[in-house]
Formats: structure tokens, C-alpha cells, sequence
């Protein structure tokens, strides 16, 4: 069973949070098919959060197809996130150290290098919302 | 659904002086409701007219369909804790247990042990020997042994430690997770609620600013940065609640009740429950801030 | 809502009963002595109006006495010291005391330690109303203060009998004397006590309610209290029954002179054929029934005026008869006692109940939804005890 924690600085909404966590449990292969999500009484006193919240981010991970409630037993994990076999990730990995190699050499520092790919990052994806 | 909590015009004065004015809420069942606001701003007087400790100056309020107080059966179902927490300090945890009993005919005798259990109190113990966080909890079982619908919190975590208030408020939420109760606590302490609560009530200088669940008040407010721009401006479709200029940028936190189109000048961002809070408490001490501005000028 | 009155009020209740045992032990190994001296004595059997004498021997030897008899009797005091004057005073002084006590320790803190602590918040929402809560505690703390009270009063009464008696008949000794209108022993014999206990408590309550805090109302319920306590027998009692009124021979009352800035007047000490009655008024009057403002200058004593306090000689008592002059005097004789009892009682009892409805009042229920034009008029007990913001 996983546990959820919550970091309120980061900006991001709680029930998000959770979900990215199931999201990154599932790709790193702790959560599988048919394991049993945390009770929303226990995460919900864990971290000393609205029950609502928890609900909310499991509403959405079953409309997401990622888990499924059963009544009076717990919710459950249906889906599995293919975020790409392993294989696919290393012909990728082998791209960016490339790019981070000729950052780099083109004078950004650690900083730059962030910006460059955070606001790069975040304008392609509001570019594939639009 | 019946509103938990139904106010119209509800107004207290004492002393001459209007502890809460012009109080109209309904607030729905089933959520955790955080009333905020600063010390003396009408929370606790709010909190007092819904249990019946205090009876209104104008207006009227409801809680669960039925006047506060109003006999046996209407106390039932409502679960209060007070601030400070006060218990019997002669009277041992157990003893408090039966006084629960003997005041409750609906008291759930199992789950209050359970509780006491689970938190580890030991029933021999003179209540007047526990901690702060100790007393918070003997007195929470109290008001959930009744098995109450709604349960009324008047700051139960402001002068508790850290840790103590980290384990009232899981164990608070763990409780509202099993048992089907909506909550009503105050506090000013911004960063407790936004934990916890879905429901947001800001009183300012003893009205009410604004009410809503959180969801929908977080997507109806936006943070609008950019070039510095006159202190006067509205962009379109949007109600200023805060504004701040320096010589370069204004920064402003407006309400928008539906979409908005604007300048594309300005950069629109997400509002912290913790940002808006402030902003309306701003904007109340602004607001009477230029009322006694105003007196003074009329009378020079 | 009774096991929590019960339970808060456990320890009091341990330390009233004790006390009204300890008192009872000490009465039960002092009365058997008390009992042999009293059938001892010819007083017993004396009936009649001229027992004084038998009476005054009877407590005389009282006054000397030891609980087992003769010099063996155990010595609890020190040598000079009686043991039964100072049981006898104990006694009057607890009864005396008791609803003052019990007004103050048991009826004050009653509301106000609660309000002050803040456990009423905690009490007034479970699932008991305020005027429920307040009526169980009235009704059985008080009942409790009134039976401590009526304890002391019904041991005093039962062991102190033949004193009584004695007092009655004209009999004085030390502490033993005045009868049963003296001040001290009317409110403490009878049913007088109970009125008391109520209405001290009552009182307490009450202080409680409206000041808020529990050390402020004791003081302002014992002060109110004594002032009560002073005021009643001094001017209220005399007037809750119509006296008698008598006219008899001057030295049959065994009047003594007092001079008053030039007006003499001449104080009855007895009512002849109403032995321990108690006297209000008296003063010389003439043969028309006139008040005399002077005495006839024939009937000064040999010696020269009367001095002050002193009794009739029996010459001057014959002159003035023939004078016309004799003594009137307003009294409430024994016959009347339980009526003033009675009486005084009713009233104490009906001021418990109307502070008491007071306090049930004003600690009541919410008055809510009022409209808008009268809802300012009525004040409503509670607010200003909850905090304000």
C-alpha cells in the first residue's frame, strides 16, 4: 500500500498531488493491478485533510480508467499508465544528455538550464491544450 | 437539501457596540466549513447565535431546521466544543464519559470508549491533569458520543502546540471520514483550514465578506499581474478585491463570476485560499479605514 | 442531569454529613448526664407558673456539670470551662450558621464557578435545556441545604429540651436563658431554619447569576445574608402576628426604671400568668389608659428618685396603684410561637422560590426570531456571561 504525502508550498491542489502520486506509483511499478488504494478515512486522517479531497482524486483517477471503487470495500487499482516501456526511455535519455552537453557548452548554468526547459515545457503543452 | 446552518439579517449588538451585522448564510450539509476572520470580528458571536448561547439582536437564524437550543431534541444534534476546551477538572476522563451518558440519550457509549481508547487517555485521569491537546480531545468525544449531524468548533487548535493541533485535526477528519457530520470550526489560522476545510466563510470588521464552497471561490478569483497601470482600473467583467502598485507593476486579485476576457497584458494566475483570505480582510479595513476618514473630514 | 448534580456535589455532601454525625455524637454522649440532672431535679415535675426557682437550680447544676458525672468525666476542655454551656452555644451557633454556610459555599459557586470556568459551555450543549439543568441543581442542593440545616436544628431541639423548658419557665443561667422568642434560640428552633437554608441559598444562587464570578457573590450573598438576619428579628418578626395586649399591676411586671433624657419609662421583664412570653412594647399608663410622662411626685422612693434600672420596691409599686398607674404591654405569648413561625417561615421559603424563578428566568431559554423593532427590549441573562469577540 502506498502513502501519500502533500507539500503546500508547492502550489499545486492537494487532490492533484495525490494523483500525480498514484501516477508516479504506478509508472515506477508500486502500485499494480488490483492493489488497493490507501482508505479515504486513512489518508484523510493521516494528513490531516478534507475526505472530499481524497474523493475528489479518486473520482478522477476511475474517470481517468486508473482505479475503481467497490462499495463498503476500498477503491482499487484497474489500469495500468504505459508511460512507455523502458526501452523507449533510453533512446530519450541519450537525446537529453546530447542537449545538456551543448547547454552547457553554450554557457548556461545549472538555473538557465531550468528556465530554458521549464517555460519551453510549459508553453508546448498550453500549445497542445489550445 | 436543508441548510446546517441558515442566518437572514442576523445581527448582534452588546454594549452598544454591533459584534456581527447583517448576517445572511446557508450553509450546506455535509462539508467542513472554516469561518475565519481576525480576533473580533464576529466568529465566536456567530458560533454563540447558532448554539443558542446568545439570542439575536436582529434577524433571524435556523440550525438543522429548528431554532439553537430550542429544546432536548434539537441540542442532540448539534455537538459544540468551546474554545479552551473547558472540562470538569475535578472529574476524571471516565466520569466525563458519563456525563455524556447521563446528558445524552443518544450517546454512543461503544464509540466514545473506542475514542478514548485510541487516544490513549486513561479513564482514571483527572481531567484537570491532562495537556491542552489532551483536554481538546476528551472534550471532542463529548460533543461526537451523541453521534451529533453537525458538529460546531469555536477555535479548538488556536492555543494548542503544534503537534497536538496536527493530531486534533486528524483525528477530526479521520471522524468526519466515518461518521456522516458536517462541521462548522473558526480559527484564524489560515493555513489550518485550507487543509481542511471545502467550505470557506470570511468574516471581516462582523460581517460576512464572502461565503462559498472552495472550489468554486478559488476558480472565481485570479491573480492579474503586469505593467503598472492607474489605481483605478476595472478591467472588464471583473470586481477588484485587493490592488497593488509599485512604479512598475500592478498586481490585482479580482472576482470574476464567468469567463473573462482580457488584456493580454496581463499575466492571469491561480489564488492560494490564503491570498484571498487576506485580500477581503484588506479590503474590509480599507473600507472602514475611509468611513473614518470620511467621519473625520465631515467634521473638520 | 441528577448524577452529574450528585457527582459535582459528592465531596459537599460527605462534609455536611460528617459534620451533622460529629455533631450528633457529641450530642448522644452528652445527653444521658443532661437527662439524670434534668428528671433529677424537682424541676420536672414542676407545673405551674412559679417553677423560676426550680428552673434556675436545675441549670445551675447544668452549668457545673461533666458528662459522666463527678470528677472522672473526661476533660476535653480546659478546667473552668463548661461543657455543656459550650455544647449548648456550638449547637445554636451551627444552626445559626448553617444557611449562611450553605448559602455561601453551596449556592454561590452553584451558576458562577461554572460560568467562570466556562464547563457551563461544555454542559449547556449536551442534550439537557438550561432551565433543566438549573432546576435539578436548585432543587437538589437546595433540598440538601435545608436538611442540614433542619439536621442541626431538630438534634438541638430534641437534646436540649429540658433547657428549654427551663428558660421558658423563667429559668436563667449563663447562656441558658431568654426563651424561645430570644433572637438566637427563635431562629434556630422550630421550622424557622428550613425558611433560612432556602432562602440563603436562593440568595447565593442568585448572587451567582447576575455577578458572574464565585469569590465576589460569596462575600455580596454572606453580607446580604447577616443584614437579613439582623433586620428580621428586629423589625419584621415582631409585626407577622397581632400581639396580645395586657394591662396589669406595675410591680407584678416586674418593671425596672430607665431614664431617657428626662422621660421616665418603666420596661415590663414579665407578663404575669404568661410565663415566657415575649414582650414588645410596655410603658406606665393611667388610670384612662393614657401614656404617663411623669411620675407623681408623691411615689419617689425614700431614698430619693429612682435610679436607672433599678426595680420596684414593693412601697413604690403600692403607690403607684394607688396612683392609677399600671403597666401596659404588647406581647406575643407562647400560644403564638408556632404562628410566628409558621409565618416567618412562609415568607423566607416564598422569597427562595421567587429568586429561584428568577434565576430560571433569566437563565432560560433563548428568546430568538423576535422581530426586529422589539427585539432590543427584553435582556436576555446569558450574553454578557459568554465571551465576547
Amino acid at each position: 500500500m502506498i502513502e501519500f504525502h502533500l507539500d503546500y508550498r508547492s502550489g499545486v491542489a492537494p487532490y492533484m498531488q495525490l494523483i500525480h502520486q498514484v501516477r508516479q506509483a504506478l509508472r515506477l511499478g508500486l502500485l499494480r493491478k488490483g492493489d488497493q488504494l490507501p482508505k479515504v478515512k486513512d489518508v484523510a486522517a493521516g494528513l490531516a485533510i478534507n475526505p472530499n479531497t481524497v474523493l475528489k482524486a479518486y473520482r478522477e483517477l476511475e474517470y481517468e480508467g486508473l482505479a475503481a471503487a467497490r462499495p463498503g470495500i476500498g477503491t482499487f487499482v484497474t489500469g495500468t499508465l504505459d508511460g512507455g516501456s523502458l526501452a523507449a526511455h533510453q533512446p530519450l535519455r541519450r537525446e537529453l544528455l546530447r542537449w545538456l552537453g551543448k547547454a552547457r557548452r553554450a554557457g548556461l548554468d545549472d538555473e538557465s538550464i531550468e528556465a530554458l526547459f521549464v517555460s519551453t515545457f510549459r508553453s508546448a503543452s498550453e500549445e497542445d491544450i489550445a | 437539501m436543508t441548510a446546517v446552518i441558515a442566518a437572514e439579517g442576523l445581527g448582534k449588538r452588546y454594549r452598544g457596540k454591533w459584534a456581527l451585522t447583517d448576517c445572511t448564510l446557508s450553509i450546506p450539509a455535509g462539508h467542513v466549513v472554516g469561518l475565519v476572520g481576525l480576533n473580533g470580528a464576529g466568529k465566536t458571536t456567530l458560533l454563540n447565535l447558532a448554539t443558542g448561547m446568545l439570542a439575536p439582536t436582529t434577524g433571524t437564524i435556523e440550525v438543522l431546521g429548528e431554532r439553537p437550543a430550542a429544546g432536548p431534541a434539537q441540542l442532540a444534534r448539534v455537538g459544540y466544543l468551546s474554545q479552551d476546551a473547558p472540562v470538569y477538572a475535578g472529574l476524571s476522563v471516565g466520569d466525563h464519559l458519563e456525563l455524556g451518558a447521563h446528558l445524552n440519550p443518544g450517546w454512543d457509549a461503544a464509540l466514545a470508549r473506542d475514542r478514548i481508547d485510541q487516544l490513549d487517555l486513561d479513564p482514571r485521569r483527572k481531567a484537570g491533569k491532562l495537556s491542552g491537546g489532551q483536554r481538546a480531545q476528551l472534550a471532542l468525544t463529548l460533543a461526537l458520543g451523541k453521534r451529533p449531524e453537525l458538529l460546531i468548533l469555536d477555535e479548538p487548535v488556536a492555543s494548542l502546540d503544534p503537534l497536538a493541533r496536527r493530531e486534533f485535526l486528524q483525528d477530526l477528519m479521520g471522524t468526519v471520514a466515518e461518521q456522516e457530520v458536517s462541521v462548522v470550526l473558526s480559527s484564524h489560522l489560515i493555513s489550518d483550514l485550507e487543509r481542511v476545510c471545502d467550505y470557506l466563510i470570511v468574516l471581516a470588521d462582523s460581517r460576512v465578506r464572502i461565503a462559498g464552497p472552495v472550489d468554486e471561490l478559488l476558480s472565481a478569483h485570479h491573480l492579474l499581474s503586469g505593467p503598472r497601470r492607474d489605481p483605478d482600473t476595472r478591467p472588464a467583467g471583473c470586481q477588484v478585491i485587493s490592488a497593488s502598485h509599485t512604479d512598475r507593476q500592478s498586481t490585482l486579485l479580482v472576482r470574476a463570476d464567468g469567463p473573462v476576457v482580457l488584456d493580454p497584458a496581463w499575466t492571469v494566475s491561480e489564488v492560494r485560499l490564503e491570498d484571498l483570505v487576506l485580500a477581503y480582510m484588506k479590503q474590509a479595513a480599507g473600507r472602514s479605514d475611509r468611513n473614518r476618514n470620511r467621519h473625520l473630514e465631515a467634521l473638520t | 442531569m441528577i448524577w452529574l448534580t450528585w457527582r459535582q456535589f459528592r465531596a459537599q455532601a460527605v462534609t455536611a454529613a460528617a459534620a451533622v454525625a460529629a455533631f450528633a455524637t457529641l450530642l448522644a454522649i452528652t445527653e444521658p448526664r443532661l437527662a439524670s440532672l434534668y428528671t433529677g431535679s424537682g424541676f420536672a415535675g414542676c407545673r405551674g407558673g412559679s417553677c423560676a426557682g426550680l428552673a434556675n437550680a436545675f441549670l445551675g447544676q447544668l452549668s457545673n456539670a461533666t458528662p459522666f458525672g463527678g470528677p472522672q468525666g473526661f476533660r476535653l476542655l480546659p478546667a473552668g470551662t463548661n461543657l455543656y454551656v459550650t455544647v449548648y452555644a456550638v449547637g445554636l451557633l451551627l444552626i445559626l450558621i448553617a444557611p449562611a454556610i450553605t448559602g455561601v459555599f453551596w449556592g454561590a459557586p452553584l451558576i458562577a464557578r461554572e460560568l467562570e470556568t466556562g464547563t457551563s459551555r461544555l454542559t449547556w450543549n449536551q442534550s439537557v435545556t438550561r432551565t433543566r439543568w438549573l432546576t435539578v441543581k436548585l432543587a437538589l442542593v437546595g433540598a440538601a441545604a435545608m436538611a442540614v440545616t433542619e439536621a442541626f436544628s431538630l438534634l438541638q431541639a430534641w437534646w436540649a429540651a429540658p433547657i428549654s423548658r427551663a428558660t421558658d419557665l423563667g429559668g436563667s443561667v449563663s447562656v441558658f436563658s431568654g426563651g424561645r422568642f430570644s433572637p438566637f434560640v427563635f431562629a434556630t428552633g422550630g421550622i424557622a431554619p428550613l425558611g433560612y437554608a432556602a432562602f440563603g441559598f436562593a440568595l447565593g444562587v442568585t448572587a451567582g447569576l447576575l455577578i458572574r464570578r464565585a469569590v465576589p457573590a460569596m462575600a455580596l450573598t454572606l453580607a446580604v445574608f447577616a443584614a437579613v438576619q439582623v433586620v428580621v428579628p428586629l423589625w419584621v418578626r415582631p409585626h407577622l402576628f397581632p400581639p396580645d395586649a395586657a394591662i396589669a399591676a406595675v410591680e407584678s411586671t416586674h418593671a425596672t426604671f430607665s431614664d431617657f433624657s428626662g422621660a421616665p419609662t418603666l420596661s415590663a421583664a414579665v407578663v404575669p400568668g404568661q410565663p415566657g412570653a415575649w414582650i414588645l412594647a410596655s410603658g406606665a399608663v393611667n388610670a384612662a389608659g393614657q401614656p404617663v410622662t411623669a411620675l407623681p411626685a408623691a411615689c419617689g422612693p425614700a431614698s430619693g428618685t429612682p435610679t436607672a434600672g433599678s426595680a420596684f420596691g414593693s412601697d413604690l409599686g403600692r403607690c403607684l396603684a394607688s396612683h392609677g398607674i399600671r403597666e401596659s404591654v404588647s406581647y406575643q405569648p407562647v400560644s403564638h410561637y408556632w404562628p410566628l413561625q409558621l409565618v416567618e417561615t412562609a415568607i423566607f421559603l416564598a422569597l427562595a422560590l421567587a429568586l429561584a424563578g428568577f434565576c430560571l428566568w433569566r437563565l432560560g431559554p433563548p428568546r430568538l426570531n423576535s422581530r426586529p423593532a422589539e427585539a432590543s427590549q427584553r435582556a436576555v441573562g446569558v450574553e454578557a456571561t459568554v465571551r465576547s469577540e
